[in-house]
């Protein structure tokens, strides 16, 4: 019945895909995204601004949680239907433009010299090919360390600094790790991070003991090498020897993120999550990463768009992206509060930096100057998969640290061998 | 499957008019998307490039790929505990609630509602009945005394796992198997009673061999489902980057298909779970015509 469900949506998008392009002499474009209903409201707004500067061009928007977004995607580029302007993540990026189903917006960005000035420098490394663009970012996300301002008020404790080490970040950890019922069981954790995906936390902690994700080349996974080892003893003592990070199957139930149910109170994270916190009524405020032996470094990533090779309106789809891009978009999606602009003069603007929810928006800012980008590479998907899921077991408590690390690395080679 | 009463005349017009819809539907697109299936079974396609030809690679596959196997693994696992599990309990529930008592309504809505209830929705509530420190179920273990079990951890996940699915599929079982109660004449009970024979008697000599076609074929879609699991497992086990730690041969095929650009070897592993089933109809069609009675 759902799969029925299923492919009834999706015969519906095709017939609907299939039709507009050209509507009453205007030209019509699609634009499909991932995001939260909150995100369409402010996208239509942005469409709604570009329209009204471009009267001859229409947006619809379509905007899909991040799971199904995927699967729709590639059922739309596999059917050849797929909407003009579609929504990237910057890791999963090369998989599309080495399947040669996106746009080369090189020579559009070269007939507009310059607009690529403003933007932060980082957040377009991610999208450059030997042949150019195929891609830009529409706003990024550094990872910084979140923590719940309640909680260490009712510890006496100092809140996190600039200064911290991971070894203090370990220490606080403990001390605010409680049974606040004294029924035996931990009811608040010091600390919780993301045990599936590297972006917050793990390759955080790996550089910062000096270690690497995967090698320039794409062709080694770098994350069994002594240095990312003490990173991955540390997180794993924390686990399981301090009990001051709740292991994955105790996380599982209260839906993954502790630091949203109000039981952890530090966790490293990015931009998305701020406005969720607030609706959770956190009491939160957020930090730089903690420093480890070889310094301080955090993440930086960015979500950002492409055109479709197949569009048949390429210049009124760049001219889309380069409103996004203006000053105009910007700031429509700094208000978002989901992420940080790209432009350099909205970030550093009172529209980005003095929002509603009150924290310290500067430090997203700053992380960029100790950031290493989330790398891009070929099948990064599968990559992912084989060092997170390959993972889980140490996660769940099952499985013993140095062994699994040292399978998950010969899988995650033998996928950067397939995906070469 | 012999019939009592065969279609005549008219009634045989109005049998392909209202068969019509449903053949349409089957050969246009159960049957068109299973001979894609079969086709791209045959290829290398990540669904964005071309599809190239693989030969029987995918195949190979099936028979060397250690991820796929477990899959297949937990699959037969997961059939063989819940298959007789929905058979049996909605069995029971169904002879329970085949009786004139006050509120027998509200007894059969409340066992079919979570065949109408969103599983998602219902995974939920579960993972909330599981919960290792928070879990209504360890907290009501607590009270007798006894040692919380961790329900979703990997050794006790497929157990966890197949109860959910077997309470999700009650309600099915049930309604197939009440209809087949109400079939049964009253009048052997009313002699069987006369003759002294128990309650327990009478479900054995009566109830069991007059129900067998509703077992039969109670059993058959329990085995099509069990092979075809997915929702809940997927909901309550999924971790990582989307991986569960019990995956099941459709999730196997999903990720594969939808996540690692191997819809070939997706399709190659959608052919295998066919012919199993196809295989197992088979087995069962022939133990129908030596075990059930009809009638």
């Amino acid at each position: 019945m759902k799969k029925a469900l299923f492919s009834l949506a999706m015969i519906a998008i095709l017939l609907l895909s299939a039709c507009g392009s050209n509507i009453g002499g205007k030209t019509q474009l699609s634009f499909m995204m991932w995001g939260d209903p909150a995100e369409l409201t402010v996208w239509k707004q942005i469409v709604t601004d570009f329209e009204a500067a471009n009267p001859n061009t229409t947006v619809s928007v379509e905007v899909s949680d991040w799971d199904s977004y995927w699967t729709k995607l590639k059922t739309l580029l596999a059917a050849k239907t797929p909407p003009d302007m579609f929504a990237i993540d910057a890791p999963l990026y090369l998989d599309y433009q080495s399947k040669g189903v996106l746009l080369n917006l090189q020579p559009y960005i070269d007939a507009n010299p310059g607009m690529l000035d403003g933007l932060y420098p980082q957040t377009l490394q991610a999208y450059q090919t030997p042949e150019g663009y195929f891609g830009l970012p529409r706003d990024f996300q550094t990872i910084v360390l979140f923590y719940n301002k309640a909680m260490f008020d009712a510890a006496g404790m100092a809140y996190p600094t600039a200064d911290w080490t991971w070894d203090d970040l370990r220490a606080a950890a403990k001390k605010l790790t409680l049974d606040t019922n004294g029924d035996g069981k931990t009811d608040q954790y010091g600390f919780s991070f993301d045990m599936w995906d590297m972006e917050p936390g793990y390759s955080e902690a790996i550089w910062s003991y000096g270690g690497d994700m995967i090698n320039a080349d794409h062709t080694q996974t770098l994350i069994g090498s002594p240095e990312a080892r003490q990173a991955w003893q540390l997180l794993y003592d924390m686990t399981f020897v301090d009990k001051s990070v709740p292991d994955s199957n105790t996380s599982g139930q209260y839906g993954g993120d502790t630091f949203l149910a109000g039981v952890s109170a530090m966790t490293p994270m990015g931009h998305w999550s701020v406005p969720g916190y607030a609706d959770a009524n956190l009491q939160f405020d957020v930090a730089p990463m903690p420093k480890g032996p070889a310094g301080r470094y955090t993440s930086v990533n960015s979500a950002g768009f492409v055109i479709a090779k197949g569009t048949k309106h390429p210049a009124e789809a760049f001219s889309f992206l380069k409103f996004v891009l203006s000053n105009a978009g910007q700031t429509r999606l700094a208000e978002l509060g989901f992420a940080c602009p790209v432009l350099q003069s909205i970030a550093q603007s009172s529209t980005f930096l003095q929002q509603k929810i009150t924290i310290n928006q500067q430090a997203f800012l700053d992380a960029l100057q100790y950031a290493r980008i989330k790398p891009v590479f070929k099948g990064y998907d599968e990559w992912a998969s084989a060092v997170g899921d390959g993972m889980a077991p140490v996660w769940r408590g099952e499985a013993d640290l140095n062994t699994t690390l040292d399978e998950v690395v010969i899988a995650a080679d033998a996928v950067l061998a397939k995906n070469k | 499957m012999e019939f009592g009463i065969k279609p005549l005349g008219r009634e045989r017009l109005w049998l392909w008019t209202l068969l019509l819809p449903t053949l349409f539907g089957l050969v246009f697109s159960a049957f068109g998307s299973l001979l894609a299936t079969i086709a791209l079974s045959f290829t290398n396609w990540d669904l964005l490039s071309s599809p190239t030809w693989a030969g029987l690679k995918n195949y190979i596959a099936l028979f060397t790929d250690a991820k796929f196997l477990k899959s297949l693994s937990n699959t037969a696992i997961f059939s063989a505990m819940y298959v007789p599990g929905v058979v049996i309990i909605s069995l029971l529930v169904a002879v329970l609630l085949n009786r004139k008592i006050r509120g027998i309504g509200i007894f059969r809505t409340a066992y079919y509602l979570p065949a109408v209830t969103s599983a998602v929705a219902t995974a939920l509530v579960w993972n909330m009945i599981y919960g290792k420190d928070t879990g209504i179920l360890n907290y009501v273990l607590g009270l007798l005394h006894l040692q919380p079990i961790c329900w979703l951890c990997t050794s006790h996940a497929m157990v966890s796992v197949v109860i959910v699915n077997i309470w999700g599929a009650i309600g099915e079982g049930m309604i197939i198997f009440l209809a087949g109660l109400t079939a049964i004449p009253r009048e052997y009970y009313e002699a069987a009673m006369m003759d002294g024979a128990s309650l327990t008697k009478q479900f054995f000599k009566i109830t069991l061999p007059l129900i067998t076609p509703s077992i039969f074929f109670q059993t058959l879609m329990a085995t099509i489902n069990a092979f075809q699991a997915y929702d809940y497992i997927y909901m309550l086990t999924r971790q990582g980057q989307g991986d569960s730690n019990i995956p099941v041969v459709v999730f196997s095929i999903y990720r594969n298909a939808w996540y690692f650009g191997n819809y070939g070897g997706a399709s190659a592993q959608a052919i295998e779970l066919t012919v199993i089933v196809a295989v197992l109809m088979l087995i069962y069609l022939w133990l129908e015509k030596r075990y059930v009675f009809y009638e």
